[in-house]
């Protein structure tokens, strides 16, 4: 907050002018001794770091990063059901939620299933979206979630900006207790009801809850996992 | 820690390097002396080339090179940062010294634009005239002492005139015509600012430039700055040496001062003036902006000779000096004696920039004002003050005397100013308005 100061005539101190000098020059001196010989705290915490030697709180950027704060609001991502399809139903609630209205769905009717329905396709322009997270909040399904703590990758071509459904899905699945297709059974190979029943847990009624946020969920760490385990893609 | 042993460890070696390659500097310029006396020259001419190679092109343009990129990394230890490191080689960054290249090559390659409506010659001609005077005052710097080695008696010095001192004077007032060269020639408005307070402020600080050196030249009783340095190395009361900074403390603030002041950088970079000019260079682009670049980096390190020849005692290292005079043949002796220059010429490059770093830029008529009713008055004094002394007492016992009064009243005066007003800033913390109201 800005404040008033008063125009104070200099005091002997100041107007001597050189002792002054002599003491900054021993102030810039311990300065630089503390930052030239002393290694820097390298944690990325940087309130957390310990300055009883080097003051430096630089963070260097591409080799050490900050975490993210836990709300922070990344790449969308569409929450798979534990049998790998999209929790989405196609309801369109995210997409007529959206203000910048970068959210295209077309809907599909599930076969064998009298009333489910599914995103035949379901886009994000990245480059329209203005992350402000209306469309995770609109979900009745908790079907699409910010949770990603990624930006989205930059890319050459506006294509690459535009964020398919095959894209878009990935990520640790999601069951709730009352998922419809739950109750109704679905048609998967083996135990694989069976497995998706156990994943499911109660709707969390808190924003907070552990299980709705997928703390320390990050499609980097995932990524590198499937890179170190030689499954990687390329 | 380990990047304090590193740190250490690295200066060990850097000096270590430093005592070879004047090692390597000395047998050079004995070498070339011996050729010149076959040629049948004076031995002198062979060394005097020889370290106008390796002195100025290769030493000088060397340290003034690093000098950019130790503006970079000190300046951000001096403000809490970490500086230059994005040019790694091998995973590390070498502490930026690989910015060097980067810097010499981005100067070299970037496209030269010139002005429609300059001054085709001036233009042309100004950044030689900016750097070329500078570059020449280091001839007369002594960097080494004269030793025998290889049968030639050798100096590291480019030349040893009579006239030093007033060589100093002579090229420092040339230099001023590169930066009001520059500047009028650009034939545009903020230039031709720059060149215009380039000039008032250099000629301003001329006077009580060469007026603080009139009391050393009365002091040892010679221009030259190879005798000068050689007559710090005799001593006054007892063993301590006749140190230039002992005999004239007065006289070492107000050089340093006024070619602070010459050099043209913060704070007292008026001429420059990034925020408001761009100052005089502000036409010149690719490698015609690098030598007026260079020229201020060069500039940085001749103040840092000058001083440390005439206020430091130049190659003497003061401590231990008899006993490496005595161990070490005479070659080696150089050698480390060079290298003992050299850290205080680098010491006082550091100090420079700190002083860059804690002064914000100086209003025009502040520094007209410090120049000629501070420096010049006091510079006046020393001279009176040197003089008499010297007429009484022609051992320059009496001067020391003198001389360790003044530091005497300079730390005290400081000690004194500086206790009171601590106190007061811990009040203010407390209950801010009494202590405000207490003060005054």
């Amino acid at each position: 907050m800005p404040y008033q100061l008063e125009n104070q005539p200099a005091d002997v101190r100041e107007s001597l002018y050189f002792p002054e000098i002599f003491r900054a020059i021993g102030l810039v001196i311990r300065t630089f001794w503390r930052n030239a010989f002393f290694s820097r705290d390298r944690n990325p915490d940087v309130l957390a770091r310990d300055l009883s030697r080097s003051r430096v709180t630089t963070v260097m950027y591409p080799e050490e990063r900050t975490a993210y704060a836990p709300g922070y609001r990344g790449l969308h991502r569409l929450v798979p059901r534990a049998d790998g399809n999209p929790r989405c139903v196609a309801c369109y609630m995210c997409a007529t939620a959206c203000p910048a209205q970068c959210i295209y769905i077309e809907a599909g009717e599930v076969e064998n299933d009298p009333i489910e329905k599914y995103p035949k396709k379901f886009v994000i322009d990245e480059l329209r979206c203005v992350v402000c997270g209306f469309c995770v909040e609109a979900c009745p399904k908790d079907a699409i979630r910010m949770d990603t703590g990624e930006h989205p990758a930059p890319s050459y071509e506006r294509v690459g900006q535009i964020y398919d459904e095959k894209r878009l899905l990935r990520g640790p699945p999601v069951s709730y207790d009352y998922d419809p297709w739950l109750r109704r059974g679905a048609d998967l190979p083996g135990d694989g009801m069976k497995r998706m029943r156990d994943l499911a847990r109660p709707f969390a009624s808190d924003a907070a809850d552990e299980f709705s946020q997928t703390p320390g969920f990050s499609v980097r760490a995932l990524a590198s996992e499937t890179k170190a385990a030689g499954r990687g893609s390329k | 820690m380990k990047r304090f042993v590193g740190m250490w460890l690295v200066i060990g070696a850097v000096l270590v390097g430093l005592v070879a390659l004047f090692y390597a500097f000395y047998a050079l310029a004995a070498l070339a002396a011996g050729v010149a006396a076959s040629l049948g020259a004076p031995p002198f001419y062979g060394s005097a080339i020889a370290n106008t190679v390796t002195l100025m092109a290769v030493l000088l343009m060397t340290v003034a090179a690093l000098l950019t990129v130790a503006e970079r990394k000190w300046s951000a230890a001096m403000q809490d940062r970490v500086g230059a490191n994005r040019i790694k080689v091998f995973g590390t960054a070498l502490g930026g010294v690989p910015y060097l290249l980067a810097d010499a090559l981005k100067m070299l390659t970037k496209e030269a634009t010139y002005p429609a409506a300059r001054s085709r010659l001036l233009f042309e001609l100004a950044p030689v005239l900016a750097f070329a005077p500078t570059f020449a005052l280091f001839a007369v710097v002594p960097v080494g002492p004269s030793v025998e080695v290889l049968g030639q008696q050798v100096a590291l010095v480019v030349a040893s005139p009579d006239v030093g001192l007033l060589w100093i004077f002579a090229l420092a007032g040339l230099s001023v015509y590169g930066t009001t060269l520059a500047g009028w020639a650009s034939n545009n408005r903020a230039g031709l600012l720059g060149g215009v307070r380039a000039s008032s402020q250099m000629i301003s600080y001329e006077v009580s430039l060469g007026l603080s050196l009139v009391g050393v030249m009365l002091a040892y009783r010679t221009l030259n700055l190879q005798d000068m340095v050689a007559a710090q190395g005799n001593s006054v009361l007892g063993p301590v040496p006749a140190l230039g900074i002992l005999l004239q403390p007065l006289a070492f603030l107000v050089f340093f001062t006024s070619s602070f002041a010459e050099t043209k950088r913060a704070p007292f970079d008026l001429p420059e003036g990034e925020s408001e000019i761009v100052g005089y260079f502000v036409e010149y682009s690719g490698m015609k902006f690098g030598m007026m670049f260079l020229a201020e980096f060069v500039e940085v390190v001749i103040l840092a000779g000058v001083v440390t020849a005439v206020f430091l005692g130049g190659w003497h290292p003061v401590i231990f000096e008899g006993l490496l005079r005595a161990n070490l043949p005479p070659a080696l002796f150089g050698a480390v004696c060079a290298t003992v220059f050299l850290a205080k010429v680098v010491l006082l490059c550091w100090l420079q920039l700190i002083i860059r770093w804690l002064l914000p830029r100086f209003r025009f008529d502040q520094i007209q004002a410090l120049c000629w009713k501070m420096l010049l008055p006091a510079a006046l004094l020393n001279l009176f003050v040197t003089g008499a002394a010297v007429l009484i007492d022609p051992s320059l016992e009496l001067l020391a005397w003198v001389g360790i009064a003044e530091i005497v009243a300079i730390f005290g005066v400081t000690a004194a100013a500086t206790r009171a007003p601590a106190r007061a800033a811990e009040h203010g913390h407390d209950h801010g308005h009494a202590a405000h109201a207490a003060g005054h």
